[in-house]
């Protein structure tokens, strides 16, 4: 069988790591083969399912009827230029030792946003020529950039597939490049003098080495972009969009589906998180009941009133989803409170497993 | 265990500008308007800076508002800096025109966040001294923001983009000129991880944050209401008793994550950070920036 993916996208906030975590673990208590990875470990639930925050596949211990088939993949994001670094020149140590000595590199390893992600997904592809999975389940980042990682590989790929390394090192040189005549080179000459006005001489040698280096490497990072781009745009990719009662959900659920648009894609289904249908019969059966102690009866108000306005933000979030990703079926779960997130995944596991056809195609 | 913060210090003054930060989700945006409400109804006017589309400001913000809002486009605001840098708009046309410039800006995302802190500075040269309130991007933490200048700064040595990051340095990196208030949720790793990061921005780039906001904070339950909620569930027979024993679960559920919160702020003095948080309660829906406000200047931390 071959490997299907399952992208969980949404705003921040939305309980998206809780939600691939319980996905993920629905379908290995089916029999599936799973790996879950997510872009924004959460260390919390990350120890709940004993699973290190590492560039390793590591097997999750969540229940008994999943045990052999769950995996989980949780980068450390403050390690993520490093690990790149690890990945790219796993087999060229010399390059690799110049790398880690660029002061750009020194900068990037602390600044570079969309890094992160990049590296996770070259983990997710290093893991599957490693292992076998029937099922991926990815975790975006928390925000309406999540999905930018998407074309982030491609990008960096251009970058140095195209003219821009040669011209970047014949900068730092001082070359003159190959042709020095006519229009082209005129206004090429035109860009460098500005070019030079922005930058020093010895930033550039750097950020001109920085490039070199990585060109070694260029086809290994050609092959792990390629992989990653297959994962996430592949026919067998699915799209979750995943929202809660928050402030930006409508919005952020609709800037996402537009980005998806562009990438070619349209989610399967809406996850909505932490929007209650109705207030739970136990509760309202202790209130019919009556005859509550005083502290009892305010303690159950506070808890009402907060089901409440859940289940009117969840109605309010379900009407407007319907309206700006009209045709798409929703998913709606309820607020799960528990001390150990290991038991809000099993229990969110159990509502999902009756929608896996529509969530995971099974 | 180090003492709780006390409520007899009052919270510092707030800079001109104040840059809003907190992972993804945690309600900055709301906090954000908030604070640039609260500025404009005191001192007549303020602004709220948001980068990106711009939606989510002007949402919480509603309609009659005085503060204006500002967005800014990442893309556009490089075009901005280098045509400042450059001295004119035209030549950084050519500039960000030329190919292989394009996907080296493209590909080099610390530029971008050094543009976006530029045009921050621009905003807050025009708004004459009215509080300028900025939304920041869930992507980065506070302390990678404040660190970039000089990163930047160091690694250019001299050059455009030198003169850029030091003159944002001087212009941002600067506690009186510029105020981190950090926006993070009760739940005990996250709390744990902002404390740290609160300490980092003192330790590493001198910017103590001048606000820990903890949002969604549960309200504290009666006394009693525990010890009776298992009473009950002890004496009640099958059907009220299973009832009474889903309360007891939901309610300590409720109450741990709330004494794991108190006692994670209590020990944040271990970390370096001495500031008194503010803890916004769970609203019963979303709370609008006029809300926000008026929870500020009541806790005197507008």
């Amino acid at each position: 069988m071959s490997l299907r993916t399952i992208v969980c996208a949404g705003g921040g906030g939305v309980g998206k790591t809780t939600t691939s975590a319980a996905l993920a673990l629905a379908l290995a208590r089916q029999g599936h083969r799973t790996l879950v990875v997510t872009v924004d470990p959460a260390r919390r639930l990350a120890s709940a399912m004993g699973v290190a925050v590492d560039a390793e596949v590591h097997e999750a211990r969540v229940d008994q009827a999943s045990t052999g088939r769950l995996f989980a993949l949780m980068p450390e994001p403050r390690r993520s230029t490093r690990t790149f670094i690890d990945l790219l020149f796993a087999d060229e140590p010399e390059a690799k030792a110049r790398m880690l000595k660029n002061r750009v590199y020194l900068l990037l390893a602390d600044a570079a946003a969309g890094m992160h992600e990049v590296v996770s997904l070259m983990l997710v592809a290093k893991a599957i020529e490693e292992h076998a999975f029937d099922y991926l389940v990815v975790d975006t980042a928390p925000s309406r950039q999540g999905l930018d990682f998407v074309s982030y590989p491609g990008r960096l790929a251009t970058l140095y597939e195209g003219r821009a390394v040669t011209w970047l090192g014949n900068l730092a040189r001082g070359d003159e490049g190959e042709s020095s005549g006519g229009l082209f080179a005129a206004g090429r000459r035109r860009v460098e003098g500005l070019f030079g006005r922005l930058v020093n001489p010895t930033t550039l040698a750097d950020l001109a080495g920085l490039f070199a280096e990585l060109a070694i490497v260029k086809d290994r990072f050609a092959r792990l972009a390629r992989v990653s781009e297959q994962l996430l745009l592949g026919d067998l990719t699915r799209y979750l969009l995943v929202a809660a009662p928050t402030g930006s959900a409508a919005a952020d659920a609709d800037y996402l589906r537009r980005r998806l648009k562009r990438l070619g894609q349209r989610p399967t289904a809406l996850v909505l998180n932490r929007a209650d249908e109705s207030v739970p019969d136990w509760l309202s059966a202790l209130e019919t009941a009556g005859g509550l102690a005083a502290d009892l009866a305010a303690a159950l108000g506070t808890v009402h009133a907060e089901f409440h306005a859940r289940q009117r933000a969840g109605d309010h979030l379900a009407e407007v989803l319907g309206k700006s990703v009209p045709g798409v079926p929703a998913v709606r779960l309820p607020t799960l409170e528990a001390r150990d997130p290991s038991q809000i995944v099993r229990q969110l596991a159990d509502r999902l497993a009756p929608r896996l056809s529509l969530l995971a195609g099974v | 265990m180090a003492e709780a913060p006390t409520a007899a210090e009052g919270f510092p003054p707030l800079s001109p500008i104040v840059l809003v930060t907190g992972k993804g989700g945690v309600g900055k945006t709301t906090l954000a308007a908030g604070l640039a409400e609260a500025a404009a109804r005191r001192d007549g006017g303020a602004v709220l800076v948001e980068f990106g589309d711009g939606d989510s400001g002007a949402r919480v913000l509603g309609r009659g508002s005085k503060v204006r809002h500002e967005v800014v486009e990442p893309r556009t605001a490089l075009e901005m800096s280098v045509g400042r840098l450059l001295g004119s708009k035209m030549l950084a046309k050519v500039f960000t025109g030329n190919f292989a410039v394009r996907r080296m800006l493209r590909a080099a995302p610390a530029l971008r966040e050094l543009a976006m802190l530029d045009a921050v500075g621009v905003i807050a040269d025009a708004a004459k001294g009215r509080r300028v309130v900025v939304d920041m991007p869930a992507t980065g933490h506070g302390l990678a923001w404040m660190r970039l200048p000089m990163q930047m700064r160091d690694l250019f040595g001299s050059g455009g983009l030198y003169e850029l990051s030091e003159r944002l340095v001087r212009r941002l990196v600067v506690p009186s000129a510029c105020s981190v208030v950090v926006v993070t949720l009760p739940e005990r790793m996250v709390l744990q991880e902002t404390l740290e990061l609160c300490g980092a921005l003192q330790r590493e780039v001198g910017m103590p944050p001048a606000r820990l906001v903890v949002n969604r904070f549960p309200a504290e339950l009666p006394p009693d209401a525990i010890a009776q909620a298992r009473a009950l569930a002890a004496s009640s027979g099958a059907g009220a008793g299973e009832a009474a024993e889903q309360l007891v679960a939901l309610l300590e559920a409720r109450e741990s994550a709330r004494a794991e919160a108190l006692a994670t702020l209590r020990d944040a003095p271990s970390v370096g950070v001495a500031l008194r948080p503010l803890l916004l309660p769970v609203a019963a829906g979303d709370p609008n920036a006029a809300q926000v406000a008026e929870w500020l200047l009541r806790e005197d931390a507008a």
